[in-house]
């Protein structure tokens, strides 16, 4: 391949192409070219002797290898730093040829017209071929650099592949200097060059030479010896200027010495003549060195109190933010170095001890015995205790704290004993079980022989309070549920008043009452329908307001079991409460469209209805009437308003502090209002006090459904959703200079909670001590 | 509208200041702020709402009160730190300097001298005042005194405080002032009254005192500085007012030697003491009577003092040599004359309650009089083994009267007599057990002969015991038996006299039985009279159902458990089936708790079922059948008592239940806490007695 490409590179010196190039490439191209040609013929001239000696041995040792021309290069690769001689490679040749060539081609054509030759390349593409420069006088450029290293700041060992190392500005191949064990007899037969080193330049892959006097520095300097000969490292000093004989002799200045070096300082005198009067008056002493008795005595002073420091003490009046440290405590048994056994930890405790944090425990040390004192080890802990004790005592904040040293049954309120407070129910009696669904609402007749009861299967029953028998079944709807039941407050005739759905049925009870009293309550109910009819009210723009409940005889259905009349209203009553007197009552219908028409007032023996409130900030939740003044309670959600219903103004009104008001209760003696809420409280308001409750009770977990007070006893009753009725105590004083006194007795717990809902109704007998319950699960409990 | 208030100008928020405020503020380094505060008694506070006083945003943990620190800025020390500084940059420019000498000399003559006399006035208006803060600073300069010299610890701070102490002690050995001590595993506490003030301080064993890396002496000595100040002062006080000059007469030879207390010699001053002696206190004026007194004992011949002592000694030689017998003599010879002499003196009486119920008042001790303290070791001459604590013993005894302590010269100079002395009446030694020399010794009839010259033979005639019998000498106000001190015998334990017993707290001086709660002693006579025929134990935590009797029942088995021997006749019968049958009918509302704890309607259902089961037993008697006597096991019997317990309980449980709900909830979370502390400390004392019931149990089987 090497013969072959050699072969081309003849082809191409071979034929020269004589033609012209249309124009110059460059103007001083021609310098470059001579200076090259120059250099380049220098080195040919080195090349020269070499190439005359071994041109036939060369060409007698390329044949045989030229097969494996691979090999050659293999040893010529691996030989490269030991090869030192330069040999010229057979493929130099051509080189050599093509220089002595272009030395001749300027002779064929001028010079100055052009310093390439165009040949034609393989793909028959013109090519430039740049004769040498000749660096001889014409050529300006004596700068070029010699081409040392063409292949730039690469490693050598890129070129390990190839023969040759870079190329010239021909793209010809420089070649790598000849190497290899063929040349082995070539070197034995050769001297080694003057100053061979065996070393290659690294930056032109030749070898690098040193002559013999540079060798012998470098080997000076190996030894640390001084690298010439006649170099001394410590040389003698010259003394040019100084040293003996050298002084000075003659004074800088000629300047005649002044005067004042000769007469005393007067400004001298008289500093020294103060001091000398100062030590005469006393007012500098002379320093004196202490004696070891005067430095004795003032360290002395110094350690020990040599005077009273309270000789005249003034006692310092206490001040809050004067805070003395607080003492230590003394020890207890368990520090004794003997200590009782009972005191000493068992093995448990011990490990519990060891295990707990430093910070944890309890004691900073462990109790242990010592049977005698001899026995007994230092403390380890002392230094570090008594410097924790410093700390604490400048870095602890202090406060004062009021330390209670009481029994704490002494912080229990005062109570009466709940066997002074008896009767009040403590256990169940009867059990109404009949109903289906929650019982929604109960009452006790005024007579206490009666209970009525309704629930979600829409029927009324009458109980007989003592026995639990049913008297009365009244089906009142089907679908829809009693959400009151209230007996008329006057004894005789029995009239039963309930709400289901939009209509308010007033029963008479048949089983219970002789037939007299039945007629009786039949002809009081049915009186209004002879009264004349009220006039229809007209509003502003003239057209009927519609009346607020008509008032008819029952349906059939109901009229069979024994209901007489019945009251239609607009919407559903949650809350129906009678007058004392049994001829009014007021309803409630929270759901209603307007707050105004939520609440209305009936006359019984007319059968006439109003809306009494006009305006009305708030849902209304419930009403009462006032038992004794003719006052009328009214709870809207938040807030309980009083009015006067005579003069017809707002007296009063409450802030129970309550979210949702679901049940209002009245003292009998009309001072004192209980409210229970949905919000889990129960409130005493005082209505001698304040408009806030006198007393906020929370003892239910869930929401109060109902509180009532007993007509005659001390009293009241809440239940709650949670499933218990709570009993009280109140006791309320009359004469107004004592504060009502509430004991909690009993938490009745018996009801079950039936999807989220409990006890939903209480009420008391009128005049024993005992409480009826409505439970959601469907059961009437007595309580006794 | 009012003006709009700029937050952080009044209130809280201008009363206190954060640490790094306060050091801003009197511009000095954090170092010199804790000199400072230290010196001072300044200390943070810990305002009511740490919020409203903080100003950033970062939590702040200590705050100083405004005024406080108000007050450090016009203190005189300030302007010592500054000039400090000042000298520190001085030696420290010299230093750089390389001028050695000038630094030294700075540092020799420019070196501001702290003095801290006017903050003890300051802080302790009264002495009164400082009598109450002594507690600490006795405790500090006790272990400084006895800590070894360091690079923090300089020699002659530890020689101050030992001086300080020891004078200190002196004053006390002089007025007889010391109350009660104890010897702790941690060191020998000390308690001291002086002018009313109980004083109680804490001395360390001697031992090397091992300071952690955690423990900063710098800090520790600016305390030891204000500490040595106050007790130089207090010092003084107290020297002057029983007449006596301060600084006391200090030995540097003596004390080279060993002798402590001994290197002292306070003088009188005979001049100042009367003019001064008018404007003093009863008890200094008996005190520097006493004084003087023991000035004269001093200089008299030591052997004149001998020979009263060895009259007495030679009374009870001749009665009996046997060691023992010599102590019972001894003793009631001893209290006997102390009796009399106290009667003139109007001790305090002992006043015994009648009433058991009624209130006791605490009386002091039989020590907390001078005179009667002053007398208790007072006719003994005491020897110290080698093996002593000599120091606190040679202190403690003569502050109990006794003025002629001996010990080994092996411990130090100063002894009043070697070992070998004739007058030697008590011999504390600290050793596994003497024995008696074999031959019965010859009288002394020579004085000064040696007697045994052996130190681990027992002399005859002396009274040998352990140092523990000193120190509950000491608590107890009078001689304990010295048999029970005996060496080589077991001590009995060492109690601390400081715990004042409390109602239901345990107390180990009284007999388990007369403290235990009456749950725990019925549970205990059952165990007890159960643990003879069958050990069952650990029975007593089992829950049993409840057998609930009416009262008919219960006293029978009062008289069951009582012991009383009643014959397995009808009576006990129906007795025990009346309680059986109770028992099944009382799991009934357990079984039907479907009303969720109704609790009243098992009270109504127990009457009933006491009915129903009397009608049950009826029936069964008539028909002739016998119904099966239940055994009575330990666990029903114990389960009995606990349920006795517990419906007694149940009721007040409810009653209290009652009574909370109308208490105020602040009230009510405190009345809770309050209950739970009681319950541990209760808790802690069951547990107490439990050990000890065991421990008893465990020396009665192996006796």
């Amino acid at each position: 391949m090497a013969q072959q490409r050699a072969g081309q590179k003849r082809k191409v010196v071979e034929i020269p192409l004589a033609e012209q190039v249309e124009d110059d490439v460059l103007g001083n191209g021609d310098f470059d070219e001579e200076l090259a040609e120059d250099e380049g013929s220098d080195g040919d001239e080195e090349f020269d002797e070499d190439e005359e000696e071994d041109g036939d041995e060369e060409d007698s040792d390329e044949e045989p290898l030229s097969e494996d021309g691979e090999d050659v290069r293999q040893q010529l690769r691996d030989l490269k730093t030991s090869s030192s001689v330069e040999i010229v490679d057979p493929d130099k040749d051509p080189d050599t040829d093509l220089a002595t060539n272009g030395t001749y081609t300027p002779e064929k054509r001028p010079a100055d017209l052009s310093n390439y030759d165009i040949s034609v390349d393989a793909n028959g593409n013109p090519r430039y071929i740049y004769k040498d420069i000749e660096p001889n006088y014409d050529t300006d450029d004596s700068d070029a650099p010699i081409t040392k290293n063409t292949i730039g700041n690469i490693p050598l060992s890129y070129y390990d592949a190839y023969p040759h190392i870079g190329y010239d500005v021909n793209g010809r191949c420089i070649q790598r200097p000849a190497k290899g064990a063929a040349l082995d007899s070539l070197l034995d037969s050769i001297d080694i060059p003057a100053g061979w080193t065996g070393l290659t330049d690294p930056a032109t892959g030749k070898p690098l030479n040193l002559s013999r006097e540079e060798l012998e520095v470098l080997k000076k300097l190996s030894r640390n010896e001084t690298p010439g000969d006649g170099y001394d490292p410590y040389p003698d000093m010259v003394e040019y200027f100084t040293g003996k004989g050298m002084e000075e002799v003659m004074p800088l200045s000629a300047a005649p010495e002044p005067k004042r070096r000769f007469v005393p300082s007067m400004h001298e005198h008289k500093r020294v003549m103060k001091i000398v009067k100062a030590i005469k008056e006393g007012r500098i002493k002379p320093y004196k060195e202490p004696t070891a008795e005067d430095l004795e005595k003032e360290e002395q002073e110094q350690e020990y109190a040599q005077y009273d420091v309270w000789a005249n003490e003034v006692p310092r009046p206490d001040h809050a933010m004067n805070m003395p440290a607080p003492k230590l405590p003394p020890p207890g048994y368990e520090e004794s170095y003997h200590p009782p056994p009972e005191y000493l930890p068992d093995k448990h405790q011990q490990e519990e001890w060891e295990k707990q944090d430093e910070e944890d425990r309890t004691r900073d040390f462990l109790p242990k015995d010592h049977s005698a004192l001899r026995k007994v080890p230092g403390y380890a802990k002392f230094v570090k205790e008594k410097f924790e004790r410093c700390l604490d005592l400048y870095l602890a904040p202090r406060v004062r704290r009021s330390k209670l040293n009481i029994d704490p049954e002494s912080l229990l309120p005062k109570l009466p004993d709940p066997a002074e407070l008896r009767p009040f129910p403590d256990h169940r009696s009867v059990e109404y079980v009949g109903h289906k669904g929650r019982v929604r609402t109960i009452a006790i007749d005024p007579t206490g022989d009666y209970l009525a009861s309704g629930g979600d299967d829409g029927t009324v029953r009458i109980w007989e309070l003592s026995t639990g028998h049913l008297k009365q079944k009244v089906r009142l709807s089907t679908t829809d549920p009693v959400n009151i039941v209230a007996w008329r407050p006057v004894i005789s005739p029995p009239i039963l008043a309930a709400c289901c759905a939009d209509n308010v049925h007033f029963i008479v009870p048949t089983d219970s009452t002789s037939p007299t009293a039945q007629a009786e309550a039949h002809t009081l109910l049915t009186a209004g329908f002879s009264a004349a009819p009220t006039i229809p009210t007209k509003s502003a723009t003239g057209v009927d307001k519609p009346s607020p409940s008509s008032w008819h005889t029952p349906i059939p259905a109901h009229a069979s079991q024994s209901i007489s009349l019945t009251l239609s209203l607009r919407s559903t009553p949650k809350t129906l409460t009678w007058h004392r007197r049994g001829t009014y009552f007021a309803t409630v219908c929270p759901s209603s469209g307007s707050p105004s028409t939520a609440i209305a007032i009936h006359a019984l023996p007319t059968h006439t209805s109003q809306h009494p409130f006009k305006r009305l900030k708030g849902l209304p939740q419930t009403a009462l009437f006032h038992p004794s003044q003719p006052k009328f309670f009214l709870a809207t959600r938040q807030r309980v308003r009083i009015y006067d219903l005579q003069a017809g103004k707002l007296v009063r009104e409450l802030l129970p502090g309550a979210r949702w008001i679901s049940s209002l209760s009245l003292h009998p003696g009309g001072n004192n209002l209980l409210i229970g809420s949905y919000d889990r409280k129960l409130l005493w308001h005082d209505l001698e006090l304040a408009p806030t409750p006198y007393k906020t009770l929370r003892y239910h977990t869930r929401a109060i459904r109902d509180v009532a007070f007993h007509p005659t006893l001390q009293l009241f009753a809440d239940a709650s959703d949670d499933g218990s009725v709570q009993i009280f105590h109140g006791k309320v004083v009359e004469d107004g200079f004592e504060n009502a006194t509430i004991v909690p007795l009993k938490v009745l717990k018996g009801h079950r909670v039936r999807g989220e809902l409990g006890v939903l109704g209480v009420v008391w007998h009128p005049r024993e001590a005992r409480c009826v319950s409505a439970g959601a699960d469907g059961v009437v409990r007595m309580w006794a | 509208m009012g003006k709009i208030k700029k937050k952080g100008t009044s209130g809280n928020a201008k009363n206190y200041l954060s640490r790094s405020q306060a050091v801003r503020k009197l511009q000095i380094s954090l170092p010199d702020f804790r000199r400072l505060c230290i010196f001072k008694g300044i200390y943070p506070r810990e305002p009511r709402s740490k919020k409203r006083v903080s100003k950033s945003s970062t939590p702040s943990t200590t705050f100083y009160y405004a005024k406080d620190i108000q007050y450090l800025l016009h203190e005189p020390l300030l302007a010592k730190f500054r000039d400090q500084k000042a000298l520190a940059k001085k030696i420290s420019k010299a230093l750089g300097r390389n001028e050695v000498g000038d630094a030294a000399r700075f540092e020799k003559n420019l070196a501001p001298k702290l003095k801290l006399d006017h903050i003890i006035k300051e802080r302790y208006p009264t002495f009164v005042d400082a009598l109450r803060d002594l507690d600490d600073a006795l405790s500090m300069l006790f272990l400084f005194a006895n800590l070894p010299s360091t690079q923090n610890v300089p020699p002659k701070m530890i020689a101050r405080c030992q001086r300080l102490t020891m004078e200190f002690e002196h004053y006390l050995i002089r007025t007889h002032a010391v109350r009660k001590t104890f010897l702790s595993i941690k060191g020998i506490y000390y308690q001291a009254t002086i002018q009313g003030q109980d004083i109680l301080w804490l001395v360390p064993y001697r031992f090397v005192q091992m300071a952690g890396p955690d423990v900063d002496f710098r800090i520790m000595g600016t305390f030891v500085d204000f500490y040595a100040t106050l007790l130089g002062f207090v010092n003084f006080r107290l020297y002057t007012s029983i007449g006596l000059v301060y600084p006391p007469r200090f030995d540097l030879k003596s004390e080279e030697q060993g002798a402590e207390l001994g290197a002292f010699q306070l003088e009188g001053e005979q001049m100042e003491a009367q003019a001064e002696a008018v404007g003093m206190l009863d008890v200094d004026a008996h005190d520097k009577a006493q004084a003087q007194a023991d000035r004269l004992l001093e200089e008299a011949d030591p052997e004149q003092i001998g020979e009263p002592q060895s009259s007495y000694m030679t009374a009870p030689e001749t009665a009996e040599q046997q060691d023992t017998d010599m102590d019972d003599t001894l003793v009631p010879a001893d209290q006997s004359q102390e009796g009399t002499s106290q009667t003139p003196l109007a001790a305090l009486d002992e006043f015994a309650s009648i009433d058991p119920k009624a209130d006791t008042l605490l009386q002091p001790g039989l020590t907390a009089d001078a005179d009667v303290a002053g007398k208790l070791f007072e006719p003994f001459t005491f020897f110290l083994s080698r093996e002593t604590p000599r120091h606190s013993l040679e202190f403690l005894v003569k502050a109990f009267g006794c003025k002629r302590v001996g010990w080994d010269n092996t411990l130090g100079e100063g002894a009043y007599c070697n070992e070998s002395d004739t007058r030697i009446t008590h011999q504390v030694v600290d050793r596994p057990e003497l024995p008696l020399p074999s031959p019965p010794p010859t009288d002394g009839e020579d004085e000064g002969e040696v007697v045994s010259s052996k130190s681990n033979v027992r002399v005859p005639g002396r009274t040998y015991v352990q140092p523990q019998w000193v120190w509950d000498s000491i608590n107890a106000g009078k001689l304990q038996r010295a048999d029970l001190y005996a060496p080589g015998a077991t001590l009995p334990p060492h109690l601390s006299p400081w715990v004042k017993p409390k109602k239901g707290q345990y107390d180990p001086t009284v007999p388990l039985a007369e403290q235990e709660t009456a749950l725990e002693a019925e549970q205990e006579a059952i165990a007890a009279e159960e643990g003879e025929d069958d050990v069952d134990e650990g029975s007593s935590g089992e829950e049993v159902e409840g057998v609930r009797g009416d009262e008919e029942v219960e006293a029978l088995e009062h008289s069951l458990l009582s012991g009383n021997a009643i014959t397995q006749g009808e009576g006990m019968d129906v007795a025990l089936a009346d309680s059986d049958s109770e028992s099944e009918l009382e799991a009934e509302p357990i079984e039907d708790d479907e009303f969720g704890g109704f609790s009243s309607a098992s009270e109504v259902d127990e009457e009933e079922s006491a009915t129903t089961a009397h009608q049950n037993e009826l029936l069964a008697e008539a028909r002739g059948e016998t119904i099966d006597e239940p055994k009575i096991t330990k666990k029903t019997r114990i389960a009995a008592a606990k349920s006795r317990q517990t419906k007694a309980e149940r009721e007040e449980a409810e009653q209290k239940e009652r009574q909370k709900m109308m208490m105020p909830r602040r009230k009510r979370k405190m009345y809770e806490k309050m209950v739970y502390s009681n319950a541990r400390k209760d808790e802690e004392a069951e547990e107490l007695r439990e050990k000890r019931r065991k421990i008893e149990k465990g020396k009665a089987g192996r006796a």
